[in-house]
């Protein structure tokens, strides 16, 4: 039995957060009717079956031959982003943990169906298809939430397609890209220094910028342009090495900033906030200013958990929940969370090198990359190291769609480990 | 296309990416706690004033646990002496700021030291939801027999123990009912010598013949003068430039010493010493009894208006001596001054908060005295303080002695261009158990010997038992 002990570490975590949550609502002279923390017999069944998800994976893991490391570091972000979740806003606790055991059900699903779920990277013109519908579909009938427009409404439930359409895009990518390296990498143009294959093969890469592009100016929704962007240029450099593709993704982008700074006030308004938030501290630079502030309060050790007040960023337990874990848990704890996801990535990344599969190896680098470039770019964002974005911490915020979505591409990660054996 | 290329260039981008994280950490390590402290400390971060209302603030307590201010179990803050002790506890408002120890030592009231909060979680521990306690050197019967003394007129006293530099009472009148300071804010604030000025520490007047045992020190110390002189005076002094100075009351002192000069308030000798002593001299004794410094410590004090020296006439030189001309000084100071000289030359620091004390009953900070200036040798302060006794028993300041106590004084009688002259009593006293100073003057209030002196004796029966 292989790592079995690295699974209690998150579920320590978890009541430990939970039963400091407990002992000081006792304390506290207002007490509130109906709350969550207060009465741990709501939420225990959910955490049960949770505990029992993870079991069942962990087993099915070790019986195939899987990386046992990847499951307990991922635990270890979701209990954090959950203790963070129940203090913040403890009504959400519930929800999240029954967002958590639907997503650790699809995970086991793609984990079981695996064999299937890669038969689509067969047709990468069909996933492309797919990629543009869904990553259209709120651009037609989406809804704006939170100041983006990147919602789908269908009757109780709300989606965040782009969530999904990411996978599709990763799926699509690997495929498209595997099929072409030959081609791609022929030089059969020379403008400048630049080597380009004819434009029929980067016709596609092109259409994927160019709906980067369209997300933010439509969506205003920076974070998945960036994200999608980011995530195209990176998998075409693994796939043909060529620096001619990144120097012209980079110009694209620079022209597309560029122009979109001048025709559009949202955007304008936001580059305004990343250069200077002390404009506009109260106004509109108020959450960035807050997180800010939260990160500097917080310092090297933190407040104490339960004793900052992140509740004066908006959106805390989404976007922000990076900061409030920095306020109350310190640098410490930001720190260990990006250790966690770098040490993911270096999982995947390993793992992709040893794939003999073009396709294989490049599904699996990406899958890294997305959670890593993801969350890289919500942490810069918040800290303003890069214009503030709308995108998930994936596994610690709270939200159903980023969740479900992360543990997909977990268990693609997880399933594409079969091949090496375990160190 | 070999298998080793694509490797290579997924491991290039794997080292970019970790790069690009590496970096960001980096960026947030600095964001946290290079830049940590000046973020959480931008006035617009709310983050300290919300950690600040779950505190319950401590209790202010005067030298023998009597409670000043305390706070109440719906959170708000109770001042029982009230505007008895306005100058002391000061107040602390949401829309009107704090004044006062409410103000100064609102880090200890809340239970905040400046170490504990930046240990973290740690200081969770140690942080508890109640303040801590404030024990001040403050002698409430002292400070009630001076707030009487005063009797509504403006003026202001401040009263020390020589020995520690430990403020027994400041009381500034007119003064203001700290519970309900916020309901009254409009009309005291808008008045620029109000309530709300604490003339004690903010309020400079010339201080008349009050200085003159310090030019006495500054004749003797610079050798312009013996003991032994003797000086003629007619009642009026011509200072030059066809200016002249006069006793007041049209007194005519005929021949006296130095002893004789400041026991009867001389004028002319001292006027006459002042140009003896010149721009030069004036200005080092002026420096050597800290006119020119600000104390440091939890009293804030304004600084003293010195004449230009330098640019003096001899009338201004002889004005400045009888403390007139353009100089300006605080009550607390001239306390202080009074102090050098029962207390062997040196001043010691003024305090107001002799200790901290947790809700748990620990005192984590105990105020300990310190030595502020060394002003004059222990023999010169001896011997004036000698001079300052006859004062008190023979000469201008009879009205403050107290049978059974040596007090020795100097009284003043500042003109001012606000009208007639202030009442001004410094002075010290040998208590059984202490050795007190203290500064008294009451706005326009005519003769010090005659008004401010008895204030003098009221606080000194006041701390006798």
């Amino acid at each position: 039995m292989k790592n079995w002990g690295l699974l209690t570490a998150p579920l320590g975590i978890f009541l430990c957060g939970m039963t400091i949550l407990y002992l000081k609502m006792q304390g506290s002279v207002q007490k509130v009717t109906n709350n969550t923390l207060q009465d741990p017999l709501t939420y225990v069944p959910y955490l049960v079956i949770a505990v029992f998800l993870t079991i069942v994976i962990q087993m099915v893991v070790i019986r195939r031959k899987l990386d046992t490391f990847i499951l307990p570091i991922i635990l270890m972000l979701v209990s954090i982003g959950l203790v963070e979740i129940a203090r913040l806003k403890p009504a959400l606790l519930l929800r999240q943990l029954q967002w958590l055991c639907i997503a650790m059900l699809v995970m086991f699903l793609v984990i079981r169906l695996w064999p299937k779920i890669r038969q689509m990277l067969n047709y990468p013109y069909l996933l492309g298809i797919g990629c543009v519908i869904l990553l259209g579909l709120p651009l037609l009938f989406g809804t704006e939430i939170g100041g983006s427009k990147n919602w789908l409404v269908l009757g109780p439930i709300s989606l965040q397609p782009s969530e999904f359409g990411k996978i599709v895009l990763l799926f699509f990518l690997a495929s498209y890209l595997s099929d072409h390296r030959k081609v791609l990498t022929l030089p059969a143009h020379k403008i400048l220094f630049l080597r380009l294959p004819p434009l029929r093969f980067i016709a596609p890469l092109i259409c994927i910028w160019g709906m980067a592009v369209l997300m933010f100016v439509v969506e205003k929704d920076l974070g998945s342009a960036l994200l999608f962007f980011g995530m195209a240029v990176l998998m075409t450099y693994m796939a043909t090495g060529s620096k001619s593709y990144v120097f012209l993704a980079l110009a694209f982008m620079g022209m597309a900033a560029a122009a979109s700074y001048a025709m559009f006030g949202h955007v304008r308004v936001r580059f305004d906030i990343w250069l200077n938030p002390w404009a506009d501290p109260n106004g509109m630079a108020y959450q960035v200013v807050q997180s800010l502030f939260a990160i500097g309060t917080g310092g090297l050790w933190g407040t104490g958990f339960g004793f900052g007040h992140p509740g004066f960023i908006p959106e805390v337990h989404t976007d922000f929940i990076f900061s409030a874990i920095v306020e109350e848990m310190g640098l410490t704890a930001g720190l260990m969370l990006i250790i966690c996801y770098a040490l993911l990535f270096w999982r995947g990344i390993k793992g992709a090198l040893r794939l003999k599969n073009t396709t294989e190896a490049l599904l699996m680098a990406g899958c890294g990359v997305l959670i890593l470039l993801q969350m890289f770019i919500i942490v810069a964002g918040v800290t303003k190291f890069l214009p503030l974005t709308g995108i998930t911490l994936p596994f610690v915020s709270y939200g159903g769609s980023s969740m479900v979505s992360s543990f997909i591409l977990l268990a693609m990660l997880l399933s594409l480990t079969k091949e090496q054996k375990n160190v | 296309m070999s298998d080793w290329k694509l490797k290579r260039q997924i491991l290039q981008v794997g080292a970019f990416l970790l790069l690009m994280v590496a970096v960001l950490s980096i960026y947030i390590g600095y964001l946290a706690v290079w830049k940590g402290q000046e973020l959480a400390e931008n006035p617009l971060n709310m983050r300290g004033a919300a950690a600040k209302a779950d505190i319950r603030r401590g209790t202010i307590l005067d030298a023998h646990g009597r409670v000043l201010a305390q706070t109440n179990d719906d959170g708000s803050r109770n001042y029982p002496l009230g505007s008895v002790m306005a100058q002391v506890t000061g107040y602390n408002g949401e829309n009107i700021g704090s004044a006062g120890l409410e103000g100064h030592a609102n880090r200890e009231l809340l239970g905040l030291t400046a170490d504990m909060t930046r240990l973290g979680p740690v200081s969770q521990l140690l942080q508890t939801e109640r303040g801590n306690d404030l024990k001040t050197t403050i002698e409430a019967d002292a400070q009630q027999a001076a707030f009487d003394g005063l009797a509504g007129r403006k003026g202001a006293v401040v009263v020390l123990d020589a020995d520690t530099g430990a403020v027994l009472a400041m009381v500034s009148s007119p003064s203001y009912d700290p519970n309900n300071v916020e309901a009254n804010w409009k009309s005291m604030s808008q008045e620029a010598d109000g309530p709300l000025l604490n003339r004690t520490v903010q309020g400079l007047y010339p201080p008349g013949s009050t200085i003159k045992p310090m030019i006495a020190d500054a004749a003797l110390t610079e050798g312009v003068t013996s003991e032994q002189e003797t000086f003629d005076c007619p009642g009026v002094l011509d200072v030059g430039g066809g200016h002249s100075i006069r006793e007041s009351h049209g007194e005519v002192h005929n021949r006296v010493d130095l002893r004789k000069a400041l026991t009867e308030s001389c004028n002319v000798t001292f006027g006459t010493l002042g140009m003896r002593l010149g721009d030069a001299k004036l200005k080092k004794a002026f420096e050597r009894f800290g006119f020119d410094q600000s104390i440091g410590g939890e009293i804030v004090m304004t600084s003293s208006h010195l004449p230009e020296f330098g640019t003096l006439g001899t009338g201004d030189q002889a004005q400045t001596a009888i403390g007139q001309s353009t100089l300006l000084v605080t009550p607390m100071h001239m306390a202080l001054l009074a102090s050098a000289f029962a207390h062997g030359g040196t001043v010691m620091k003024p305090y107001l908060v002799q200790e901290v004390i947790t809700p748990s009953g620990i005192v984590v900070h105990r105020a300990a005295p310190e030595k502020w200036l060394t002003v004059t040798t222990a023999e010169m302060a001896a011997k004036i303080h000698n001079y300052m006794e006859d004062v008190v028993t023979k000469g201008t300041g009879r009205a403050a002695q107290v049978s059974g106590v040596e007090v020795a004084g100097k009284t003043g009688t500042a003109e001012n261009p606000q009208g007639e002259d202030h009442a001004w009593f410094i002075g010290s006293a040998k208590l059984r158990n202490r050795n007190i100073a203290f500064a008294i003057i009451v706005e326009n209030g005519g003769g010090g010997g005659k008004v401010a002196a008895p204030i003098a004796r009221k606080i000194i029966l006041s701390l006798q038992n």
